[in-house]
């Protein structure tokens, strides 16, 4: 019985291997400390898939574009392992995907750059991505890194004629990363950080700390993930009045945030994402396909996991093959200038100009994507406030 | 003193301590009984926890979208104490039992197997996103607010912390009248103190076994909403994360001591608050990233002076 | 071709952190197996060893403290003997704690270590980890290594990058593979030896009817200490091959207790604890069935959702996480009834030592 089972579940692990044509490996952080804002990156990775294939799939023959996923679960341990998966036994052509820094950092470095699998990654904004590679040229980003992000908050705090602000940032990759950033920029320009805190994730009151810094300054930086910790100490923070206004960034930027904490407490809350520049014709083609699939366009990183698996799509389409080595290069060609724009969805069209020899140029869901000497992206920002009951962007930088 | 002193400690700082202390006391109090009777450190008991509270929450989501009732989370948690204390019953019979004259550490481990399951089980179940228990911002009590500053001592509380504190002292009181009163809890009592002698005595353990289960799970699911009441939102690992402190409170407290426990879970609570508090300058005394390990340095600072606990409990 | 090379890789990669958790659950070993020792601190003499060995031997690097570039025997050693210490200190504290309180002590202690580690950011970096640690027979290829001695009196830079070019690109995995399962095996041998002789006899005494022991005139305490000490030698050891296989370290999700700490117990228990062949056994299936079985849950119901071809798999799919974990946990319950000594139950020694 038992040998059965498993000679059965062997078989269609082969099955399943054998029967999809192009394969690109998803490592997302579905289980670990961030499922909630994993969950709408992960419809828009399918939804990028399923456009792909309902325009003529991949190549002439019209294969099958298909998504191998894996759990990476923001664990470096978990991440290799996964990607391990699915570069040796799903034998996929790309990696798009993981979530987190730390994640990604690592797996490339274990496995996708020795492997020779070209990594992009949807949301992996740490800055030590940039300088991380030597010679090899496999890790890209659609995610702006903090570096610009931090930078271009620290200056909208100053437009906003906040000159003293107090930062509190959760102790975790993504977050502490970003709010050193903001906090080096905004001194920099001429702001008053007026207290630097870490606070620990995931602690079920933090009155006291937001007390402790809401004695130096009534503005506050915070830097958290909305879903471990981030609305708790916002809540404190209103319930206790310590605050006036509010300033961060992705982590914070849900809908949740405004379903649990109620829109009308919300006014004077500020929280900047990567956007693409909305009045151009990338976003607006985006939130049509995304409104169209139910699927939150603005929401942190979902534009950019969109983004990536076409980009990778159109990548492998450009290099005519499912061979590895090709990736890298057939990636900055239909990421950067020059070549025709192709909006997000457009793949049919891509897929006809690329048949006849031409050049394409991406303009994605969240900005331009296009790859710098290092593989990250520029990116603009939006300042997001709430308005009627949800979040709403304008373009910052 | 009170205007620049007072009135943010007490407010800030000790209420928030308090309330907090509260829910890691009734935690603890599960965890102390198991600890002396069952003689194991039961990593399931923070599952058990955050599940009580998604059964309240589905409780209050379906009399909300079948009849169109608001009920109140301490209403709707009735029933999902019933639902707790089964499934502590269930997975003490096929899980835990059978490792009864087993050595502690095959239960132990059974116990952190049982916490991967239920987790997974909720996640895979309600989802791993979080929910919404009560929307919207608890401002402070007016009324208690405006009489409270009639004697130049504003004190800030909303109405869910006045819940909190109030449902803790209730059930503290109920548990003491069960264990000094009734034959049940001197049974408890027998057991925990001398498992052999409570036999030999003609005590029924498996009959203790369950009753203490069941003290477990309604004291588990009450922190348990509690909690959700006062984060006004559930997710799934909101009670592994409580449990390390809850264990630091029980064993401050002293093993099997339930109202030590209810001590221990004070004190761990204020700990972690006040020491965030700028005792020196303006600064926090401890960097909050240091916050958690206030309770784990407390715990093992008893550890080693005096592992009996404060009301001198079991050694095993 | 490819298919057979990718399928031995992953192969390879099984053994590898089957290896590793290998040697965490020999080291606990010693400490539960041979000395009744609870210690439910793992992951923080994991992380002790991999931030020594991190710190010693990357580049340096503007992100964190040092990077001394030290040759990685050197590193492996210091990662050893900083776990050891550490050891040694709370030992002195703790040692006399009975079973459940060493374990929620222990535990304690991890949880602080893990917090300096993600507090004191000029040290660490802090929650953003550490990253490019050179990873054995992999590093060679690296320019600071082929450029300096000895490699650089072998060969030129170009050669050493003529040569590196002509391998595959996975050339080390199986050497990385094969050391640490050289370790494990070492490892093995030193503790079976270990087990045997006056020493491990007396663990065993002390284990068993520790007033006896006393009474019978042995030093329990520094016995203990002993065990203690040793056994997060080489869970040190165990992390600094742990942050050789990641490249990147960080402290909160790298070493999380229940990926490093408990799953190191469900394997030795497992396994058979007091039995060292059964604490390899364990690590290697226990982690087999964490990793291999995601591959398997996905493809399960990619065939169960192409049986029922009308039924939606993907909210099962997204789930799919969690019912892995369900799984794990639900196995792990029935290996404990099924095998209440472990799957290699321990063997007492004789007296004739066979």
């Amino acid at each position: 019985m038992k040998i059965k089972i498993a000679t059965s579940l062997v078989l269609s692990l082969m099955i399943t291997a054998a029967q999809a044509d192009v394969i690109v490996g998803n490592p997302m952080a579905q289980t670990g400390p961030i499922p909630d804002l994993v969950a709408p990156m992960v419809q828009a990775v399918d939804m990028a898939a399923e456009h792909v294939n309902a325009q003529g799939g991949m190549f002439a023959a019209g294969e099958k574009f298909t998504i191998a996923r894996a759990d990476s679960q923001c664990d470096p341990v978990a991440a290799v392992d996964a990607v391990t998966k699915l570069v040796n036994v799903s034998m996929v052509t790309a990696i798009v995907g993981p979530v987190c820094s730390g994640a990604t950092i690592a797996q490339a470095e274990s496995v996708s750059i020795p492997a020779g699998v070209v990594t992009l990654s949807v949301s992996a904004s740490s800055p030590m991505i940039t300088d991380m590679e030597s010679g090899t040229d496999l890790v890209f980003r659609t995610a702006a890194s903090d570096a610009y992000q931090g930078v271009a908050l620290a200056e909208l705090a100053l437009a906003k004629g906040i000159k003293d602000i107090a930062v509190s940032y959760a102790n975790d990759d993504y977050n502490a990363a970003i709010a050193g950033v903001f906090a080096k920029a905004y001194a920099d320009l001429g702001g008053t950080i007026t207290s630097n805190q870490a606070h620990e994730p995931n602690k079920a009151s933090y009155r006291a700390e937001v007390a402790t810094l809401g004695a130096s300054s009534d503005n506050l930086a915070l830097f958290a993930y909305y879903g471990s910790g981030g609305i708790t100490i916002m809540r404190n923070a209103l319930e206790t009045g310590a605050f006036s206004t509010f300033l961060g960034a992705d982590g914070m930027l849900a809908q949740e945030v405004i379903d649990q904490i109620g829109a009308e407490n919300l006014g004077n809350a500020t929280f900047t994402t990567s956007t693409s520049d909305q009045t151009a014709s990338g976003f607006t083609a985006w939130k049509a396909l995304a409104d169209a699939s139910g699927v939150p366009a603005a929401g942190p990183f979902v534009p950019n996991s969109y983004d990536a698996t076409f980009l990778i799509a159109l990548a492998i389409e450009k290099a005519g093959s499912a061979d590895r080595s090709l990736i890298a290069e057939a990636l900055r060609s239909v990421a950067n200038a020059p070549g025709e724009v192709i909006l997000p969805g457009e793949f049919a069209k891509a897929k006809s100009i690329l048949a006849a020899g031409g050049e394409i140029h991406y303009a994605g869901a969240a900005g331009p994507q296009d790859f710098d000497a290092n593989g990250d992206v520029a990116g603009y920002f939006s300042a997001n406030v709430v308005k009627n009951g949800a979040w709403d962007g304008a373009i910052i930088k | 003193m009170w205007q620049t002193f007072g009135f943010e400690f007490v407010n800030f700082y000790f209420i928030p301590g308090l309330v907090v202390g509260c829910i890691y006391a009734l935690g603890a109090i599960g965890i102390t009984l198991t600890f002396s009777i069952l003689r194991f450190a039961n990593f399931a008991h923070g599952e058990v926890m955050m599940i009580g509270a998604y059964f309240t929450w589905t409780a209050m989501t379906l009399a909300k979208n079948s009849f169109g009732l608001s009920i109140h989370p301490l209403f709707a948690a009735i029933p999902a104490i019933a639902l707790a204390i089964g499934l502590f019953i269930f997975v003490d019979r096929y899980f835990y039992k059978p490792f009864r004259s087993a050595p502690t550490i095959r239960v132990v481990m059974a116990s952190f197997g049982m916490m991967l399951v239920i987790r997974s089980f909720v996640q895979s179940v309600w989802g791993p996103n979080q929910l919404t228990f009560v929307p919207g911002i608890a401002r402070p009590n007016e009324t208690v607010k405006s009489f409270t500053n009639s004697f130049d001592i504003m004190i800030l509380m909303p109405n869910k912390h006045f819940w909190i504190i109030a449902g803790t002292i209730m059930i503290m009181m109920a548990l003491s009248w069960l264990l000094t009163k009734t034959k049940i809890g001197k049974g408890m009592r027998a057991v925990s103190d001398s498992p052999e002698l409570a036999k030999v005595s003609g005590i029924d353990v498996e009959v203790i076994i369950q009753a203490t289960w069941m003290v477990g799970g309604f004291c588990a699911v009450a922190a348990g909403v509690f909690l959700a009441m006062d984060l006004q939102m559930l997710e799934t690992t909101m009670g592994f994360r409580m449990l390390l402190p809850m264990f630091a409170a029980a064993i401050l407290g002293g093993i099997g001591r339930p109202f030590g426990a209810v001590i221990g879970g004070l004190v761990i609570g204020l700990a972690e608050e006040l020491s965030v508090y700028p005792w020196f300058g303006n600064g926090p005394l401890l960097s909050p990233g240091y916050k958690t390990g206030v309770a784990f340095a407390i715990m093992i600072v008893m550890l080693v002076l005096r592992p009996s606990g404060l009301f001198k409990g079991r050694l095993f | 071709m490819d298919m057979l090379i990718g399928y031995s890789l992953y192969g390879i990669s099984l053994l590898t952190v089957g290896g590793i958790y290998a040697i965490l659950a020999l080291g606990l070993n010693i400490q539960w197996g041979y000395a009744g020792l609870f210690n439910a601190g793992i992951a923080g003499f994991a992380a002790v060893g991999a931030y020594t060995f991190a710190l010693l031997s990357t580049a340096t690097n503007p992100y964190h403290f040092g990077g001394l570039g030290l040759p990685l025997p050197l590193a492996i050693l210091a990662a050893m003997v900083l776990s050891g210490c550490i050891a040694f200190l709370i030992g002195l504290v703790c040692i006399r704690l009975r079973s459940d309180y060493l374990a929620i002590a222990t535990i304690g202690i991890a949880e602080i270590i893990k917090l300096c580690l993600k507090n004191e950011t000029d040290l660490t970096n802090g929650p953003r980890g550490i990253n490019k640690i050179p990873r054995p027979w992999e590093h060679l290829g690296e320019e600071r290594f082929y450029t300096s001695f000895p490699m650089s009196w072998i060969k030129d830079a170009a050669g050493w990058e003529n040569f590196f070019g002509q391998l595959p690109n996975w050339w080390w995995q199986p050497f990385f593979c094969g050391s640490i399962l050289l370790l494990v095996y070492t490892i093995y041998l030193l503790l079976e030896k270990a087990q045997l002789s006056p020493w491990g006899r007396m663990m065993t005494a002390i284990r068993e009817n520790e007033g006896a022991a006393h009474a019978a005139g042995k030093h329990v305490t520094r016995r203990r200490i002993e065990a203690f000490v040793i056994g997060a030698m080489v869970m040190g050891l165990a992390g600094a091959m742990l942050s050789q296989h990641l490249k990147l370290i960080d402290p909160t999700n790298t070493f999380d207790p229940s990926k490093m700490t408990f799953l190191v117990w469900v394997m030795l228990i497992a396994g058979g604890s007091g039995n060292n062949k059964g604490a390899i056994f364990g690590a290697f299936l226990v982690w087999t069935i964490w990793s291999a079985s995601e591959i398997f849950i996905n493809s399960g119901l990619n065939v169960f959702g192409q049986l029922i071809s009308d039924m939606d798999i993907s909210l099962l799919k997204t789930r799919a996480g969690y019912l892995r974990m369900v799984v794990i946990g639900l196995l792990l319950q029935y290996i404990l009834q099924k095998y209440p000594n472990g799957i290699i139950p321990e063997s007492r020694p004789t007296s004739a030592g066979n």
